[in-house]
C-alpha cells in the first residue's frame, strides 16, 4: 500500500508539473500530436477558407446563383485542400532530404555490426560487413531520394490516401457543377 | 482523345463562367481576377512567383499550387513543360487550367520517378562494372598507376642523402617487377608499416575506375578493352545488369519507383479524360444552343401559307 507521504509527495509533483505554463508554452504543447493535419477540413482553417472563397467566386463566374456559387464552393475547396496535401507531402520529402544523415534502417545496421565487434570476443565477420559498417552514413543524390521513398513508405501512403480523396471529391465536385452550369448530367463513369 | 487546338475566339464559354473572349488562358492576359491572383499569391508561401524568367503560363498555373521541385530540379525545363502542355490542351476556362496544373505536376512526377529509376540502374550497374574490372584487370593494365602511387610513397620515405628521382626509378623498377627493386621496395615499406599487396590493390582500383568513366563518355578504345575483359570472362554488360537488377535492394527500390510513376500516371490520365469530358459537354451544350437558335430562327422564317397555291 501507498504511504500517506509518498501520496501526498506525488499530489505536489504533480502539482508542479502540470505542463507548459505560458501561452506559448501551452500553444506549442498542443501542437505536439499535430504531424500534418491533413484530416483538417478546409474550412477549419481561415486563411484557406479565404482562399476558397476566391477561387469559388472565379469558379462560379458573375452573376451565378446561389445553387451554382455552392457548387463552384465544393470545387475549390477540394482544390485548396489537393494543393494542401500535395504541398505537405512536398514539404515532408525536401525536409527530408535536406537532412544531412538519413536512413534509419541502415545507421541501426551500422550501429549492430560495431557494437558486435567492440565485445570481448568479436566474431568473425565478412570484409563486406566490415566495410559497409565503416563507410560514411550519409546517403547522396539519387540513392538518398530512392532510400527515403522506401523508408518513409507508411507516412507517403498516408499522405497519398488524403491526395485520393480529395482528388475524388473535386472530381464529383466538378461533374455536379457542370451538370447545373450546363444541363448536361455526365452518367458516364471512367 | 483532346480535342485539336481551336481559335480561342471560337473557344465557347461554359454557362456560369466569364465570356470566351475573356477566357484567355495560355495568352498575356489572366480570366482570374486581379483579387484572387493577389489573394492567392500572398496567402500562399508556396505560389509566390518568381518575378523574372517565368512564363505567363507557369505564373497563372501556380495560383493552383506552387512548383513542386525538389532539390536539383530545373524550374525552367518545369516551366517549359507547362508551356508545351498548355499549348496542347487549350484550356477554356477555370476547371480546365486546374486540370491542366494537375497534369503537369503528376507528368513533371512521372519524369521525376523515371528519371530516378533509371539513374539508380545506371549507378549500380557502373558500380558492377567496377568491381568486375578490379576483379580482372592484368596488372599490365594498372602497373603505371602502381609505380605513380609508388613514387608517391617513397619519395617521402627513401633516405636523404639519395638522388632526387631515386624513388621514381626505384618504384618504375619495382613495377617492372626486378628482384632488387621488388626487395628494396618491401624493405622501405615494412619501415613505414606499409603492404605491398594494399599499394597494388589501390592502383587496380584506381585504374577500374578510370575506365568505368572512359566507358561511360564512350571512347572507342576503352569500350573494345571492356568489351574484350567481358567476353573473356565469359559475361556481357548484359549479364552485369542482370545482375544488378536481381540485387534485392535495387529491386526495392525500383519496384516503389515503378508504383509510384504508376499513380501519377493513371492520375494524370484521369485529368486528362475529365477534360474530354468537359470538352464533349461543351460540345452538347452547343448544339443544344445551335438547335434553339435554328428553331427560333424557323419560327421567325415561317411564312404563312399563301392562298389557294404553293407558297414556294
Amino acid at each position: 500500500l501507498t504511504s500517506a507521504r509518498k501520496v501526498r509527495a506525488n499530489r505536489a509533483n504533480a502539482r508542479a508539473s502540470t505542463g507548459p505554463q505560458t501561452t506559448r508554452g501551452r500553444a506549442r504543447a498542443a501542437r505536439n500530436a499535430l504531424r500534418h493535419a491533413l484530416s483538417l477540413p478546409v474550412g477549419s482553417i481561415p486563411a484557406l477558407s479565404e482562399e476558397v472563397e476566391a477561387l469559388a467566386r472565379e469558379i462560379a463566374g458573375p452573376g451565378a446563383n446561389a445553387e451554382t456559387r455552392d457548387l463552384a464552393r465544393r470545387v475549390a475547396e477540394a482544390q485548396i485542400d489537393l494543393r494542401r496535401v500535395r504541398h505537405a507531402r512536398h514539404q515532408f520529402l525536401s525536409d527530408t532530404l535536406s537532412k544531412e544523415y538519413y536512413s534509419y534502417t541502415k545507421m541501426r545496421m551500422k550501429l549492430k555490426i560495431l557494437r558486435a565487434l567492440l565485445r570481448p570476443n568479436p566474431p568473425d565477420i565478412s570484409t563486406e560487413a566490415l566495410k559497409f559498417a565503416t563507410s560514411n552514413p550519409s546517403l547522396e543524390g539519387p540513392d538518398k531520394l530512392a532510400t527515403i521513398l522506401l523508408e518513409e513508405a507508411k507516412e507517403l501512403l498516408a499522405m497519398d490516401r488524403y491526395e485520393r480523396r480529395a482528388l475524388s471529391r473535386r472530381k464529383f465536385a466538378i461533374r455536379a457543377f457542370d451538370a447545373a452550369t450546363t444541363g448536361v448530367n455526365v452518367t458516364r463513369t471512367w | 482523345m483532346l480535342p485539336k487546338a481551336r481559335p480561342r475566339s471560337r473557344m465557347p464559354a461554359l454557362p456560369g463562367h466569364a465570356a470566351a473572349g475573356h477566357n484567355v488562358v495560355c495568352g498575356a492576359d489572366s480570366f482570374l481576377s486581379s483579387d484572387l491572383v493577389a489573394h492567392m499569391s500572398t496567402n500562399s508561401k508556396g505560389t509566390e512567383i518568381a518575378a523574372a524568367g517565368v512564363s505567363g503560363q507557369a505564373q497563372r498555373l501556380s495560383l493552383f499550387g506552387p512548383r513542386l521541385l525538389l532539390e536539383g530540379e530545373d524550374g525552367a525545363a518545369y516551366d517549359e513543360l507547362v508551356g508545351r502542355i498548355c499549348a496542347a490542351v487549350r484550356p477554356a476556362d477555370v476547371i480546365d487550367e486546374i486540370f491542366i496544373a494537375d497534369i503537369v505536376a503528376l507528368e513533371w512526377e512521372i519524369l521525376r520517378w523515371r528519371r530516378l529509376k533509371l539513374s539508380l540502374i545506371r549507378t549500380r550497374a557502373l558500380q558492377a562494372l567496377q568491381d568486375f574490372l578490379h576483379r580482372t584487370l592484368d596488372y599490365d593494365l594498372y602497373s603505371g598507376h602502381f609505380a605513380e602511387r609508388l613514387t608517391e610513397i617513397l619519395q617521402d620515405n627513401v633516405p636523404e642523402d639519395r638522388p632526387e628521382d631515386f624513388a621514381q626509378t626505384l618504384a618504375h623498377a619495382c613495377a617492372r617487377n626486378e628482384s632488387d627493386a621488388v626487395d628494396q621496395v618491401i624493405e622501405i615499406l615494412g619501415g613505414i608499416d606499409r603492404d605491398m599487396d594494399a599499394i597494388l590493390d589501390g592502383a587496380r582500383a584506381h585504374k577500374a575506375e578510370e575506365l568505368v568513366q572512359q566507358y561511360v563518355r564512350h571512347e572507342p578504345d576503352v569500350v573494345t578493352l571492356v568489351n574484350q575483359l567481358l567476353a573473356n570472362a565469359g559475361e556481357s554488360i548484359d549479364d552485369l545488369m542482370a545482375d544488378t537488377l536481381r540485387n534485392s535492394s535495387l529491386l526495392d527500390y525500383v519496384e516503389r519507383l515503378d508504383r509510384l510513376a504508376t499513380i501519377a500516371e493513371s492520375r494524370r490520365n484521369a485529368s486528362l479524360r475529365e477534360i474530354d469530358r468537359r470538352r464533349a459537354v461543351l460540345g452538347q451544350t452547343l448544339r443544344r444552343s445551335v438547335q434553339e437558335i435554328e428553331d427560333d430562327a424557323d419560327g421567325v422564317l415561317e411564312l404563312p401559307a399563301a392562298e389557294g397555291g404553293n407558297a414556294a
